[in-house]
Protein backbone atom coordinates (compact mmCIF):
# COMPACT_ATOMS: atom_id res chain seq x y z
CA UNK A 1 0.00 0.00 0.00
CA UNK A 2 1.27 3.77 -0.74
CA UNK A 3 2.44 5.41 2.46
CA UNK A 4 0.10 8.49 1.03
CA UNK A 5 -2.68 6.09 1.63
CA UNK A 6 -1.56 4.85 4.49
CA UNK A 7 -1.55 8.26 6.05
CA UNK A 8 -4.51 8.82 4.45
CA UNK A 9 -6.57 6.17 6.17
CA UNK A 10 -4.69 6.94 9.86
CA UNK A 11 -6.16 10.63 9.42
CA UNK A 12 -9.43 9.94 7.94
CA UNK A 13 -9.95 7.48 11.24
CA UNK A 14 -8.48 10.28 13.34
CA UNK A 15 -10.70 13.15 11.79
CA UNK A 16 -13.89 10.85 11.56
CA UNK A 17 -14.31 10.80 8.07
CA UNK A 18 -16.49 7.95 6.53
CA UNK A 19 -15.06 6.44 3.70
CA UNK A 20 -16.86 6.53 0.18
CA UNK A 21 -18.72 2.82 -0.37
CA UNK A 22 -16.31 0.38 -2.08
CA UNK A 23 -18.13 -0.37 -4.66
CA UNK A 24 -18.04 2.99 -5.93
CA UNK A 25 -14.87 4.40 -5.38
CA UNK A 26 -13.35 0.39 -7.37
CA UNK A 27 -16.50 2.08 -9.71
CA UNK A 28 -14.95 5.32 -10.43
CA UNK A 29 -11.01 4.16 -10.74
CA UNK A 30 -12.07 1.64 -13.60
CA UNK A 31 -13.62 4.52 -15.54
CA UNK A 32 -10.48 6.95 -14.46
CA UNK A 33 -8.55 4.54 -16.05
CA UNK A 34 -9.80 4.74 -19.68
CA UNK A 35 -8.01 1.89 -20.67
CA UNK A 36 -10.60 -0.91 -18.57
CA UNK A 37 -12.58 -3.08 -19.94
CA UNK A 38 -16.01 -3.54 -19.65
CA UNK A 39 -16.04 -6.71 -18.17
CA UNK A 40 -14.26 -5.56 -15.18
CA UNK A 41 -16.79 -2.65 -15.03
CA UNK A 42 -19.98 -4.74 -15.19
CA UNK A 43 -18.37 -7.36 -12.62
CA UNK A 44 -18.30 -4.15 -10.35
CA UNK A 45 -21.48 -2.88 -11.07
CA UNK A 46 -23.04 -6.52 -10.80
CA UNK A 47 -22.33 -7.38 -7.47
CA UNK A 48 -23.64 -4.44 -5.89
CA UNK A 49 -27.61 -4.76 -6.45
CA UNK A 50 -28.40 -1.15 -6.00
CA UNK A 51 -25.68 -0.09 -8.68
CA UNK A 52 -27.57 -2.40 -11.44
CA UNK A 53 -30.84 -1.42 -10.34
CA UNK A 54 -29.56 2.43 -10.63
CA UNK A 55 -28.04 1.65 -13.88
CA UNK A 56 -30.44 0.54 -15.64
CA UNK A 57 -32.93 3.22 -14.35
CA UNK A 58 -30.52 5.66 -16.17
CA UNK A 59 -30.30 3.00 -19.29
CA UNK A 60 -34.29 2.92 -19.59
CA UNK A 61 -34.55 6.67 -18.95
CA UNK A 62 -38.56 6.35 -21.13
CA UNK A 63 -39.89 3.46 -18.91
CA UNK A 64 -42.24 4.10 -15.87
CA UNK A 65 -41.43 0.73 -14.22
CA UNK A 66 -39.05 -2.16 -14.36
CA UNK A 67 -41.79 -3.88 -16.62
CA UNK A 68 -41.24 -1.18 -19.02
CA UNK A 69 -37.61 -1.80 -19.46
CA UNK A 70 -36.10 -2.30 -22.95
CA UNK A 71 -32.43 -2.83 -21.55
CA UNK A 72 -32.47 -5.69 -19.16
CA UNK A 73 -28.66 -6.49 -18.31
CA UNK A 74 -26.04 -4.54 -16.70
CA UNK A 75 -23.82 -5.62 -19.93
CA UNK A 76 -26.60 -4.73 -22.40
CA UNK A 77 -26.60 -1.26 -20.36
CA UNK A 78 -23.43 -0.27 -20.50
CA UNK A 79 -23.10 -1.80 -24.15
CA UNK A 80 -25.90 0.69 -25.09
CA UNK A 81 -25.28 4.00 -23.09
CA UNK A 82 -21.07 3.88 -22.64
CA UNK A 83 -18.99 4.17 -19.67
CA UNK A 84 -20.24 7.89 -19.15
CA UNK A 85 -23.41 5.87 -18.03
CA UNK A 86 -22.10 4.55 -15.34
CA UNK A 87 -19.84 7.37 -14.65
CA UNK A 88 -23.04 8.84 -13.64
CA UNK A 89 -23.73 5.99 -12.05
CA UNK A 90 -20.50 6.15 -9.57
CA UNK A 91 -21.29 9.98 -9.18
CA UNK A 92 -25.07 9.65 -7.87
CA UNK A 93 -24.44 7.45 -5.37
CA UNK A 94 -22.23 9.96 -3.25
CA UNK A 95 -24.24 12.74 -4.20
CA UNK A 96 -26.98 10.54 -2.98
CA UNK A 97 -25.66 9.77 0.21
CA UNK A 98 -24.38 13.36 0.97
CA UNK A 99 -28.01 14.74 0.29
CA UNK A 100 -29.56 12.04 2.95
CA UNK A 101 -26.66 12.54 5.35
CA UNK A 102 -27.30 16.23 5.29
CA UNK A 103 -31.06 15.89 5.89
CA UNK A 104 -30.37 13.46 8.72
CA UNK A 105 -27.76 15.36 10.57
CA UNK A 106 -29.02 18.73 10.43
CA UNK A 107 -32.93 18.37 10.03
CA UNK A 108 -33.40 15.30 11.52
CA UNK A 109 -35.23 13.76 8.39
CA UNK A 110 -35.40 10.94 6.86
CA UNK A 111 -34.97 11.65 3.45
CA UNK A 112 -35.86 8.52 1.10
CA UNK A 113 -34.29 8.18 -2.41
CA UNK A 114 -37.27 7.40 -4.87
CA UNK A 115 -38.02 6.19 -8.45
CA UNK A 116 -38.00 9.97 -10.15
CA UNK A 117 -41.42 8.78 -11.68
CA UNK A 118 -43.32 8.69 -8.14
CA UNK A 119 -43.37 12.36 -7.76
CA UNK A 120 -45.45 14.56 -9.60
CA UNK A 121 -42.69 17.27 -11.97
CA UNK A 122 -42.18 20.68 -10.18
CA UNK A 123 -44.38 23.33 -11.91
CA UNK A 124 -44.20 26.40 -12.47
CA UNK A 125 -42.06 29.01 -10.52
CA UNK A 126 -39.49 26.91 -8.47
CA UNK A 127 -35.92 26.87 -6.67
CA UNK A 128 -33.26 25.73 -9.01
CA UNK A 129 -29.05 25.63 -7.76
CA UNK A 130 -26.41 24.50 -9.56
CA UNK A 131 -22.59 23.58 -9.55
CA UNK A 132 -20.79 22.97 -12.40
CA UNK A 133 -17.31 21.23 -12.13
CA UNK A 134 -14.49 21.34 -14.29
CA UNK A 135 -11.24 19.19 -15.16
CA UNK A 136 -10.66 15.48 -16.25
CA UNK A 137 -14.50 15.48 -15.98
CA UNK A 138 -16.75 17.64 -16.63
CA UNK A 139 -20.65 18.54 -15.94
CA UNK A 140 -23.36 20.05 -13.33
CA UNK A 141 -25.28 19.47 -10.54
CA UNK A 142 -28.58 20.74 -10.25
CA UNK A 143 -31.09 20.75 -7.35
CA UNK A 144 -34.78 21.57 -7.87
CA UNK A 145 -37.54 21.92 -5.32
CA UNK A 146 -40.54 24.14 -4.93
CA UNK A 147 -40.44 27.58 -2.65
CA UNK A 148 -42.03 26.10 -0.02
CA UNK A 149 -39.68 23.25 0.37
CA UNK A 150 -36.76 25.83 0.07
CA UNK A 151 -38.08 27.65 3.07
CA UNK A 152 -38.47 24.27 5.28
CA UNK A 153 -35.18 23.46 4.96
CA UNK A 154 -33.69 26.91 5.21
CA UNK A 155 -35.62 27.09 8.61
CA UNK A 156 -34.47 23.84 9.53
CA UNK A 157 -31.13 23.70 9.10
CA UNK A 158 -31.17 27.27 11.04
CA UNK A 159 -33.60 26.33 13.68
CA UNK A 160 -36.00 28.13 13.21
CA UNK A 161 -39.75 28.00 12.44
CA UNK A 162 -40.78 28.75 8.70
CA UNK A 163 -42.90 31.42 9.50
CA UNK A 164 -39.83 33.46 11.05
CA UNK A 165 -37.47 33.27 8.04
CA UNK A 166 -38.54 36.00 6.21
CA UNK A 167 -35.12 36.92 4.66
CA UNK A 168 -34.88 35.52 1.02
CA UNK A 169 -31.19 35.70 1.04
CA UNK A 170 -31.01 33.04 3.78
CA UNK A 171 -33.40 30.67 2.05
CA UNK A 172 -31.02 31.04 -1.30
CA UNK A 173 -27.88 30.80 0.47
CA UNK A 174 -29.05 27.46 2.58
CA UNK A 175 -29.67 26.20 -0.41
CA UNK A 176 -26.93 26.70 -2.27
CA UNK A 177 -25.03 25.20 1.16
CA UNK A 178 -26.65 22.47 0.95
CA UNK A 179 -25.60 21.62 -2.47
CA UNK A 180 -21.91 22.72 -1.76
CA UNK A 181 -22.57 19.67 0.65
CA UNK A 182 -23.26 17.26 -1.96
CA UNK A 183 -21.27 18.25 -4.68
CA UNK A 184 -18.25 18.55 -2.33
CA UNK A 185 -18.58 14.83 -0.98
CA UNK A 186 -18.66 13.47 -4.47
CA UNK A 187 -15.93 15.62 -5.96
CA UNK A 188 -14.04 13.82 -3.47
CA UNK A 189 -14.45 10.55 -4.35
CA UNK A 190 -13.79 11.70 -8.03
CA UNK A 191 -10.61 13.27 -7.40
CA UNK A 192 -9.43 10.04 -5.50
CA UNK A 193 -10.26 8.00 -8.44
CA UNK A 194 -7.92 10.13 -10.53
CA UNK A 195 -10.75 12.27 -11.81
CA UNK A 196 -9.54 15.73 -10.89
CA UNK A 197 -12.01 18.53 -10.84
CA UNK A 198 -12.81 22.00 -9.15
CA UNK A 199 -16.13 23.05 -8.09
CA UNK A 200 -17.24 26.48 -9.56
CA UNK A 201 -19.35 28.77 -7.19
CA UNK A 202 -23.03 27.84 -6.69
CA UNK A 203 -25.55 29.54 -8.74
CA UNK A 204 -29.03 29.99 -6.83
CA UNK A 205 -32.43 31.38 -8.59
CA UNK A 206 -35.62 31.40 -9.23
CA UNK A 207 -36.75 29.63 -12.23
CA UNK A 208 -39.67 28.40 -14.52
CA UNK A 209 -37.54 26.38 -17.00
CA UNK A 210 -37.79 22.33 -16.70
CA UNK A 211 -35.17 21.59 -18.96
CA UNK A 212 -32.09 21.19 -18.07
CA UNK A 213 -29.03 21.54 -20.40
CA UNK A 214 -26.89 18.61 -21.23
CA UNK A 215 -23.21 19.37 -23.11
CA UNK A 216 -22.52 17.42 -25.96
CA UNK A 217 -20.93 13.80 -24.80
CA UNK A 218 -22.52 14.43 -21.50
CA UNK A 219 -25.12 11.88 -19.99
CA UNK A 220 -27.64 12.88 -17.53
CA UNK A 221 -29.03 11.21 -14.41
CA UNK A 222 -32.43 12.25 -12.50
CA UNK A 223 -32.78 11.47 -9.12
CA UNK A 224 -35.45 12.33 -6.96
CA UNK A 225 -36.20 12.10 -2.76
CA UNK A 226 -38.84 12.59 -0.26
CA UNK A 227 -39.03 13.36 3.08
CA UNK A 228 -43.03 13.48 4.32
CA UNK A 229 -44.22 16.61 2.14
CA UNK A 230 -40.59 17.42 1.43
CA UNK A 231 -39.75 16.63 -2.06
CA UNK A 232 -36.38 17.21 -4.20
CA UNK A 233 -34.98 16.86 -7.12
CA UNK A 234 -31.36 16.23 -8.25
CA UNK A 235 -29.73 16.22 -11.75
CA UNK A 236 -26.48 15.61 -12.79
CA UNK A 237 -24.54 15.83 -16.37
CA UNK A 238 -21.54 14.47 -16.67
CA UNK A 239 -18.78 14.23 -19.38
CA UNK A 240 -15.86 11.86 -18.50
CA UNK A 241 -12.07 12.70 -19.63
CA UNK A 242 -13.36 16.21 -21.11
CA UNK A 243 -10.04 17.17 -20.36
CA UNK B 1 -12.57 36.56 29.24
CA UNK B 2 -14.61 35.19 26.73
CA UNK B 3 -12.92 32.62 24.54
CA UNK B 4 -12.77 34.10 20.75
CA UNK B 5 -14.01 31.63 18.16
CA UNK B 6 -13.42 33.13 14.36
CA UNK B 7 -15.61 31.48 11.94
CA UNK B 8 -14.41 31.94 8.30
CA UNK B 9 -16.93 30.65 5.80
CA UNK B 10 -18.37 32.37 2.71
CA UNK B 11 -21.44 30.76 3.78
CA UNK B 12 -23.61 32.52 5.77
CA UNK B 13 -25.96 29.45 6.93
CA UNK B 14 -22.84 27.79 8.04
CA UNK B 15 -21.42 31.10 10.23
CA UNK B 16 -25.09 31.08 11.63
CA UNK B 17 -25.48 27.77 12.57
CA UNK B 18 -21.87 27.38 14.16
CA UNK B 19 -22.70 31.13 15.95
CA UNK B 20 -25.86 29.35 16.95
CA UNK B 21 -23.90 25.90 18.07
CA UNK B 22 -21.80 28.08 20.36
CA UNK B 23 -24.64 30.38 21.58
CA UNK B 24 -25.16 27.99 25.60
CA UNK B 25 -20.90 28.70 26.02
CA UNK B 26 -19.14 31.82 26.77
CA UNK B 27 -17.58 32.46 23.71
CA UNK B 28 -17.10 35.72 21.07
CA UNK B 29 -17.80 34.85 17.83
CA UNK B 30 -16.21 36.73 15.27
CA UNK B 31 -16.67 36.28 11.31
CA UNK B 32 -15.15 36.36 7.97
CA UNK B 33 -16.51 35.31 4.73
CA UNK B 34 -13.38 34.16 2.51
CA UNK B 35 -9.73 33.55 3.79
CA UNK B 36 -8.44 37.13 3.04
CA UNK B 37 -11.14 38.96 5.19
CA UNK B 38 -10.65 35.43 7.57
CA UNK B 39 -6.55 36.79 7.70
CA UNK B 40 -7.12 40.29 8.64
CA UNK B 41 -9.82 39.32 11.23
CA UNK B 42 -7.35 36.80 13.15
CA UNK B 43 -4.58 39.22 12.59
CA UNK B 44 -6.32 42.42 14.63
CA UNK B 45 -8.32 40.18 17.38
CA UNK B 46 -6.07 36.84 17.95
CA UNK B 47 -9.04 34.63 18.24
CA UNK B 48 -8.23 31.17 20.71
CA UNK B 49 -9.25 29.15 17.94
CA UNK B 50 -10.35 29.64 13.94
CA UNK B 51 -12.95 26.84 12.18
CA UNK B 52 -12.17 27.00 8.66
CA UNK B 53 -13.59 26.33 5.63
CA UNK B 54 -11.83 24.94 2.57
CA UNK B 55 -13.39 26.39 -0.75
CA UNK B 56 -14.23 30.40 -0.66
CA UNK B 57 -14.15 32.59 -3.22
CA UNK B 58 -11.30 35.73 -3.01
CA UNK B 59 -8.87 32.95 -1.04
CA UNK B 60 -9.27 29.67 -0.27
CA UNK B 61 -9.26 28.11 3.34
CA UNK B 62 -6.24 25.72 2.45
CA UNK B 63 -4.41 29.39 1.13
CA UNK B 64 -5.46 31.07 4.23
CA UNK B 65 -4.16 28.32 6.53
CA UNK B 66 -0.73 28.10 4.73
CA UNK B 67 -0.84 32.14 5.33
CA UNK B 68 -1.72 31.62 9.47
CA UNK B 69 1.51 29.19 9.82
CA UNK B 70 3.91 31.55 8.10
CA UNK B 71 2.84 34.47 10.30
CA UNK B 72 4.94 33.88 13.77
CA UNK B 73 1.84 36.00 15.41
CA UNK B 74 -0.79 33.66 14.32
CA UNK B 75 0.96 30.24 14.33
CA UNK B 76 -0.24 28.86 17.15
CA UNK B 77 -3.77 29.88 16.78
CA UNK B 78 -5.15 26.37 16.24
CA UNK B 79 -7.31 25.39 13.36
CA UNK B 80 -10.30 22.86 12.47
CA UNK B 81 -11.38 22.90 9.11
CA UNK B 82 -14.79 22.77 8.34
CA UNK B 83 -15.62 21.37 4.95
CA UNK B 84 -17.44 19.20 2.54
CA UNK B 85 -14.45 18.13 0.66
CA UNK B 86 -12.80 14.82 2.21
CA UNK B 87 -10.42 13.82 -1.04
CA UNK B 88 -7.28 12.26 -0.49
CA UNK B 89 -5.48 14.60 -1.42
CA UNK B 90 -7.17 18.00 0.17
CA UNK B 91 -6.75 15.40 3.59
CA UNK B 92 -2.84 14.93 2.95
CA UNK B 93 -2.17 18.53 2.30
CA UNK B 94 -4.19 20.16 4.93
CA UNK B 95 -2.81 17.71 7.55
CA UNK B 96 0.65 18.66 6.12
CA UNK B 97 -0.09 22.45 6.75
CA UNK B 98 -0.73 21.50 10.33
CA UNK B 99 -3.99 21.34 11.09
CA UNK B 100 -5.80 20.37 14.62
CA UNK B 101 -8.46 18.76 13.78
CA UNK B 102 -10.73 18.08 10.10
CA UNK B 103 -14.39 18.56 10.32
CA UNK B 104 -16.90 17.27 6.98
CA UNK B 105 -19.77 18.43 6.89
CA UNK B 106 -22.45 17.79 7.50
CA UNK B 107 -22.06 18.07 10.69
CA UNK B 108 -23.86 17.88 14.25
CA UNK B 109 -23.38 21.22 16.24
CA UNK B 110 -22.15 18.71 19.04
CA UNK B 111 -19.46 17.25 16.92
CA UNK B 112 -18.66 20.82 16.53
CA UNK B 113 -18.55 21.51 20.22
CA UNK B 114 -16.53 17.66 20.79
CA UNK B 115 -13.89 19.34 18.56
CA UNK B 116 -13.71 22.40 19.37
CA UNK B 117 -13.72 21.62 23.15
CA UNK B 118 -10.65 19.51 22.48
CA UNK B 119 -8.79 23.09 21.17
CA UNK B 120 -10.13 25.33 23.70
CA UNK B 121 -11.89 26.23 26.83
CA UNK B 122 -15.41 26.16 26.44
CA UNK B 123 -17.29 27.55 29.57
CA UNK B 124 -21.23 27.02 29.65
CA UNK B 125 -23.01 31.13 29.88
CA UNK B 126 -23.66 31.56 33.83
CA UNK B 127 -27.74 31.07 33.53
CA UNK B 128 -29.73 34.26 34.31
CA UNK B 129 -31.40 34.53 37.59
CA UNK B 130 -35.24 35.42 37.39
CA UNK B 131 -36.30 38.60 38.04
Amino acid sequence: MQPDLNQYKELARRYGIAPTPESVSRLTQLIARQDSCVDEIVRVIEKDPGLSARLLRVANPRAADESEYTVGTVDEALMRNGIGCALLLAMGTPLSLALVKTFQTMLSLKLESVDVHQLDSLTGEHMRCSIGFAGKVTGHVYLRMSPVTAKAIAAGILGLAPQELTDNDEIRDAAGELLNIMTGNFKSNLCDAGLDCKLQPPKVGMSRDLVTPIEPGSGLERLAFRAGKIEIFVEVTANPWAD
Amino acid sequence: MATKILSVDDSRTIRLIVGKAFRPYDVTILEASNGEEGLGVAAREKPDLIILDVTMPVMDGVTMLGKLKEDPALKAIPVIMLTAESGRENVLQIARLGVRDYLVKPFKEEQLIEKAGRCVTLEKRPVAAPA
